[in-house]
């Protein structure tokens, strides 16, 4: 006989607690699209400019920054069977000062003052350190597979590393301290965040995902073990090139990046494409969306594109639509599960739990891959026709309030069952 | 009398839902023969929650569990 160990959900924090986190998080790629929609033309004309630096921080902050802290402050304890030591106001503490964080720096970006901008950073760090604070109390005593754990640590540890750079920086740009060559620095910072800790996370969770969620053939077996420390090493070597003058982000550990995620993106792909079950769903659109960024993010290195380009495709065909296409799959699985454990608990079995496609149906579903990839196309095309930046930031906002809705929609039946089971 | 569900290709979380819906109509005293592609690690806690009893055997890719009631008794009528 083998032995089992159970998930248990009296390890988790209460739902309503990730769902916080979820149905915040698309306001603040609300607020990202505005910018684009008011200032569109300016956010195109360089990385630069105040608008660009304020749309990136809502989204990398505000929307991604919030929806991986809410779903690992959920997952992680389920998986390790360590709950998180005083969740109920942990959790509550990381989503004010990140949500305060994220609209703070874009405020202080958009010209409301330096002293907004630096409260902002703080704020911003003080929330992703309780945050690392927790996952390193529960990722001390993870189980799981081995390689989706050293990629979530990594990518725990790129998480520090980007937050520390971006203190550095706020106090460089407070003229509180002197950072010789200074976009060496932005870039070592932009690295960390968006190649170590969004990339890592992602190849960790799709590892486990990505099987389980489409009935693909497992990643080959060369691939956890070869990529994760591989893109870590890479960018530890980037860094200490960039910022000892000795070399740019056109040096090979940037090329060993792009070809590392390129190899994840096509294999995932093709993994997608040997699926059990030919289904095409909400998900595994973005899914195809995201991976497809990846890859033309990749071409776009090689060719020598414009960086504005690269940062479209990598944060917002990425960091804006592989999460929202996991909170599809997430979200209605969390409501579902607690659903269960509360009927299980009542002893109410009279009254039905809803299955998962009930919770978010997936014809209105479908509508948000749809809206994000025209948002996406729209954006991406703005770097040469930067008049299109303000149709794919309204696009983007309107993907965002999709989003918000449909899991409103999850949370608010959730709420009436869960009423019904009292 | 054994009562066999295969699940196996399904992509998650549907294996668990039809094992909850094959649960909750399986008469009293039988059996429950689940395969699977995978193990339903969130399953077994409402399991033992909900009074039953299981046996797993296979390996990764191909498993096999067997659920009955404790009591021999149904626990969701």
């Amino acid at each position: 006989m083998v032995t089992t160990g159970g998930l248990s959900l009296d390890q988790a924090p209460p739902i309503h607690l990730p769902l916080r986190f979820f149905l915040t998080a698309p306001w603040l790629a609300v607020g990202a699209g505005l910018v684009l929609v008011l200032q569109g033309e300016m956010v195109m004309a360089s990385r630069w400019t105040p608008a660009a630096l304020a749309a990136t921080h809502l989204i990398a902050i505000g929307f991604l920054g919030q929806i991986m802290c809410g779903a690992l402050l959920q997952m992680l304890p389920v998986i390790t069977g360590t709950p998180v030591p005083r969740v109920g106001q942990v959790a509550p503490l990381i989503h004010l000062l990140l949500s305060l964080g994220s609209v703070l720096m874009a405020a202080g970006f958009l010209g409301a003052g330096a002293a907004l901008l630096g409260i902002g950073a703080v704020a911003t760090s003080l929330g992703f350190a309780v945050f690392l604070g927790a996952a390193a109390f529960v990722l001390g005593r993870a189980q799981g597979p081995a390689a989706s754990r050293l990629a979530l640590r990594l990518a725990a540890l790129s998480l520090a590393f980007t937050v520390a750079l971006g203190l550095l920086l706020t106090a460089g740009l407070l003229g509180w301290l002197s950072l010789p060559r200074f976009p060496d620095w932005v870039q070592a910072h932009l690295s960390w965040g968006l190649l170590g800790w969004v990339g890592l996370l992602i190849v960790g969770l799709g590892f486990q995902v990505v099987p389980l969620f489409h009935v693909t053939p497992p990643y080959p077996g060369w691939m956890p073990r070869v990529l994760v420390p591989a893109v870590f090493l890479a960018l530890v070597v980037a860094t200490i090139l960039l910022l000892t003058g000795q070399g740019s982000k056109d040096e090979w550990p940037y090329s060993a990046l792009a070809l590392g995620y390129c190899a994840f993106g096509a294999i995932t792909i093709g993994l997608q494409l040997r699926r059990a079950r030919p289904r095409l769903d909400a998900t595994l659109i973005h899914w195809w969306l995201s991976m497809g960024a990846v890859m033309a993010a990749a071409c776009a290195r090689w060719l020598e594109a414009p960086p504005e380009l690269l940062g479209i495709l990598l944060l917002v065909g990425v960091g804006v639509g592989l999460p929202s296409g996991m909170l599809l799959k997430i979200v209605p699985f969390l409501c579902w599960f607690h659903l269960q454990s509360r009927q299980v608990a009542a002893g109410r079995f009279e009254v039905r739990v809803p299955h998962t496609h009930l919770l978010i149906p997936e014809r209105v579903a479908r509508w948000h891959p749809l809206l994000h990839g025209l948002s996406l196309a729209l954006l991406a095309a703005a770097v040469h026709e930067p008049v299109l930046a303000r149709l794919g930031g309204l696009l983007l906002a309107c993907s965002a309030l999709w989003l918000f809705a449909l899991i409103a929609g999850a949370a608010w039946r959730y709420r009436r069952v869960s009423l019904a089971l009292r | 009398m054994d009562h066999l569900l295969d699940v196996a290709d399904l992509p998650a979380p549907e294996p668990l839902e039809r094992t909850l819906d094959a649960l909750s109509s399986l008469p009293p005293g039988d059996r429950l023969l689940l395969r699977l592609s995978r193990q339903p690690f969130p399953l077994y806690d409402l399991l033992r929650k909900m009074g039953y009893r299981w046996e797993v055997s296979g390996q990764d890719g191909d498993w096999q569990i067997c659920i009955e009631s404790e009591s021999g008794v149904a626990s969701r009528h």
